[in-house]
């Protein structure tokens, strides 16, 4: 203490202040009940009733189509029509027709559907408020048996896996690189990650329109990504303050790069999992080859910082695993359990992760720079990591 | 009807880009098994596809004493009117008829609120033969501005149509009592005129009318009235469901009883709003049809018809083999949405 107090004053948590922090409580619990007592003066009722109901998944079976509905509301709904390409379907709801807010429930409707056709279904309320879903593509969704399970693996594994452990492949090579050339790795490894945790984000904000407006898509973003940028900030700053070790530093850096990258593939898997599900296969191989070459950038994001250093096989083994098998985990969840409320969280730590470490590699090159003048080095750097994706990109988009 | 945006879907194929749906070649989507058995516990009534889907349809009853009337009873309701002689020798019809707003439960679970002539979808088929005196004792019970605009011959301030007089807007509680001769003789129609005109005819304002001819038509064995409608539930001004006499599905879930070689004469109306055209097609027969019933000759011996708003006309027939046969509009998409039904033909 700079300026000790004249008195030394106890501040003890005592009765008094324990009513103190009570009274505003009780306060608004007077004023809520007031106000429900009164209706606050407002006395309006809704000329119709209103209702809100998601429609979060819908599955094709041989003859039957079910869809997972979720009651988002403000009061209870009951399901009283259902109508499939204006024809009015018989149905079954389980466990009830009638939602209480915020339950779910399944619809089951034994229609004849037929492959690769589209439908669009309507579903009246008893209060004859409509609620549609569109399904595009009409194809069996996959049930979780062996074979989806290995094939939504395998997707993983290309699409993640394989691409960031090619990128490290080229540590052998890049660690005989001068320090000027170290340094324009790192500066497009930033490059990498500021486009990437663009991309992340722009895809949290899509699931979020998916998510019901009651549980706010876009401040599960903000939470998920000021929280877990907070989180590895105050981990990095602990590392550095026990060990004050340079290297340890790095070694620390690839992996937050790696854990961050792993998220976005995370995030990468749900989307694919959920694309497949709803019947989003018109894109084919040729799109596999390109997140194949897009993706190995990443790989080369995770080594960058350790270049200089000398990591075992076992340290870069896991790297790689870190940053590509989430992409398997992903697919599994996005194919079998897609939930937008998920997807939104993971793409969001996602992100947050990601710009916590460019923060992080801002600040090695700003020491290597230090050292030696590079006057156009980190601009190119940069801008060659982000023309990177985006010409890769143009092989997906 | 919304068209699907499968196109557009392929299309944007690229916003599943970040997705990058990866698993083609992995996954094959295993294609629809026709072998597989399935019960089907919604299977209702006398209609049945095996295993290949529900049909369309409804399950379950309306509450039709909550409604307050019954489309199987609406066929053979000919209202007459109360009947007395005027002294120039001339039949009086006098009938009592009433506005008002009404919930009805057109589909299990859903009402509708509509507004009624006497608490009904659709308001009591008045009959009367040609040259008798009609006098219609009007009331508005609801609460927005009504009328009774028939088709036929009458003076310009019994017409019913705002600007003619008072019968043209009758205000909430207040009456009116339109009076003409019945003439021409035919299959004609009433309806509310008040503006705006399709919300006030879609909500359920409209009946039939039928003036027989003063020697009548030739004898039947049945008759049948069917007024042709949609309902628009969640006023998007198309419709959601179609029906005929009220309630969608109703004459396919409680098939219309007649015998063979009874002679079927059908009075059909078409009060169709917001769809351009309606139809009547009846399966396994043949009918005459006397558009508009102002000719005692048949124009046509066809299965199947075509009515805009407003036009009507009188079919008749009769089944030469026993069985189960279907009539509906044969715009498929209003069978599907309500507009089906079934004669069930007896020995």
């Amino acid at each position: 203490m700079t300026h000790p107090t004249p008195h030394t004053v106890t501040k003890r948590f005592t009765f008094r202040t324990f009513i103190l922090l009570l009274l505003p409580v009780i306060l608004l619990a007077g004023v809520i009940a007031l106000f429900l007592a009164t209706g606050g003066g407002l006395n309006l009722d809704p000329a119709a009733p209103v209702e809100n109901l998601n429609i979060e998944r819908y599955s094709l079976k041989p003859n039957t189509i079910e869809l997972s509905v979720r009651n988002t509301g403000p009061d209870e709904l009951t399901i009283a029509s259902v109508i499939i390409n204006d024809a009015v379907m018989p149905f079954r709801v389980t466990p009830n027709a009638t939602i209480p807010r915020l339950g779910r429930a399944t619809i089951h409707i034994n229609y004849a559907w037929s492959y690769g056709e589209a439908y669009g279904i309507k579903i009246f309320t008893s209060n004859a408020i409509p609620f549609e879903v569109e399904i595009p593509v009409a194809f069996e969704t996959p049930a979780p048996s062996r074979t989806t399970f290995l094939g939504f693996t395998l997707i993983g594994i290309y699409v993640g896996v394989i691409p960031v452990f090619l990128g490290i492949f080229w540590f052998p090579a890049l660690r005989t690189l001068g320090r000027r050339a170290m340094t324009f790795l790192m500066a497009a490894t930033a490059g990498l990650l500021i486009f990437l945790g663009l991309d992340t984000l722009a895809e949290a904000l899509e699931f979020a329109h998916q998510v019901p407006s009651a549980f706010q898509g876009i401040g599960l973003i903000g939470i998920g990504a000021v929280s877990t940028f907070l989180l590895l900030e105050a981990i990095s700053n602990q590392q550095t303050s026990v060990s004050g070790n340079e290297t340890q530093r790095r070694l620390t850096i690839a992996f937050i790069i790696a854990t961050g990258i792993g998220f976005h593939n995370l995030g990468e898997g749900l989307a694919i999992g959920a694309a497949y599900n709803v019947g989003e296969i018109a894109l084919g191989t040729f799109l596999v080859v390109g997140f194949i070459i897009q993706n190995i950038t990443e790989g080369l994001g995770i080594i960058a910082p350790v270049l200089r250093d000398k990591p075992g096989i076992g340290k870069l083994a896991l790297m790689g695993f870190i940053g590509g098998a989430p992409a398997i985990l992903g697919a599994w969840i996005g194919g079998f359990t897609p939930s937008p409320i998920l997807a939104v969280l993971f793409l969001a730590i996602g992100a947050g992760a990601i710009f916590q470490v460019v923060y992080e590699i801002s600040k090695l090159i700003r020491k290597d720079t230090e050292r030696q003048s590079m006057p156009m080095t980190v601009f190119s750097g940069v801008l060659t990591g982000m023309m990177l994706l985006w010409v890769t990109g143009l092989l997906i988009k | 009807m919304k068209s699907l945006s499968r196109r557009d879907f392929l299309k944007m194929g690229g916003i599943a880009a970040v997705l990058g749906t990866a698993g083609i070649t992995t996954i094959a989507p295993r294609l629809h098994n026709h072998t597989e058995t399935q019960s089907s516990p919604h299977t209702g009534h006398m209609l049945q596809q095996g295993n290949h889907g529900d049909l369309p349809g409804t399950v379950g009853e309306v509450n039709h004493e909550k409604n307050g009337f019954n489309p199987t009873d609406i066929l053979t309701d000919f209202d007459y009117g109360k009947v007395s002689t005027l002294p120039n020798g001339q039949t009086l019809r006098e009938y009592n008829i009433v506005a008002l707003n009404k919930n009805i439960e057109v589909v299990p679970g859903i009402e509708f609120p509509a507004w009624t002539y006497n608490g009904r979808i659709p308001g009591p088929t008045l009959r009367a033969t040609e040259g008798d005196r009609i006098r219609i004792h009007f009331s508005n019970g609801s609460n927005h501005p009504h009328s009774m605009h028939f088709h036929g011959f009458h003076p310009g301030n019994m017409d019913g149509v705002p600007g003619t007089g008072p019968g043209g807007l009758v205000e909430p509680g207040d009456s009116f009592t339109y009076e003409f001769d019945a003439e021409p003789f035919g299959l004609h129609l009433y309806h509310c005129h008040v503006f705006p005109l399709a919300r006030h005819i879609a909500k359920g304002l409209y009946g039939a009318f039928i003036v027989d001819p003063k020697q009548g038509r030739p004898p039947v064995d049945r008759e049948m009235v069917m007024v042709m409608h949609g309902i628009d539930i969640d006023f998007d001004d198309e419709n959601d469901f179609y029906a005929v006499n009220g309630i969608p599905f109703h004459y396919q879930n409680h098939p219309i009883q007649i015998k063979v070689g009874e002679k079927i004469r059908i009075y059909l109306v078409n009060m169709l709003e917001f769809d351009l055209i309606n139809s009547f097609h009846l399966h396994a027969n043949f009918f005459y049809y006397y558009p508009t019933g102002t000719s005692l000759t048949p124009s046509e011996f066809t299965d199947t018809i075509i009515q805009g708003q407003a036009q009507r006309g009188i079919l008749e027939f009769t089944y030469k083999y026993p069985g189960m046969y279907m009539f509906h509009a044969h715009v498929t998409e209003f069978a599907e949405l309500g507009w089906n039904g079934m004669f069930e033909v007896l020995p």
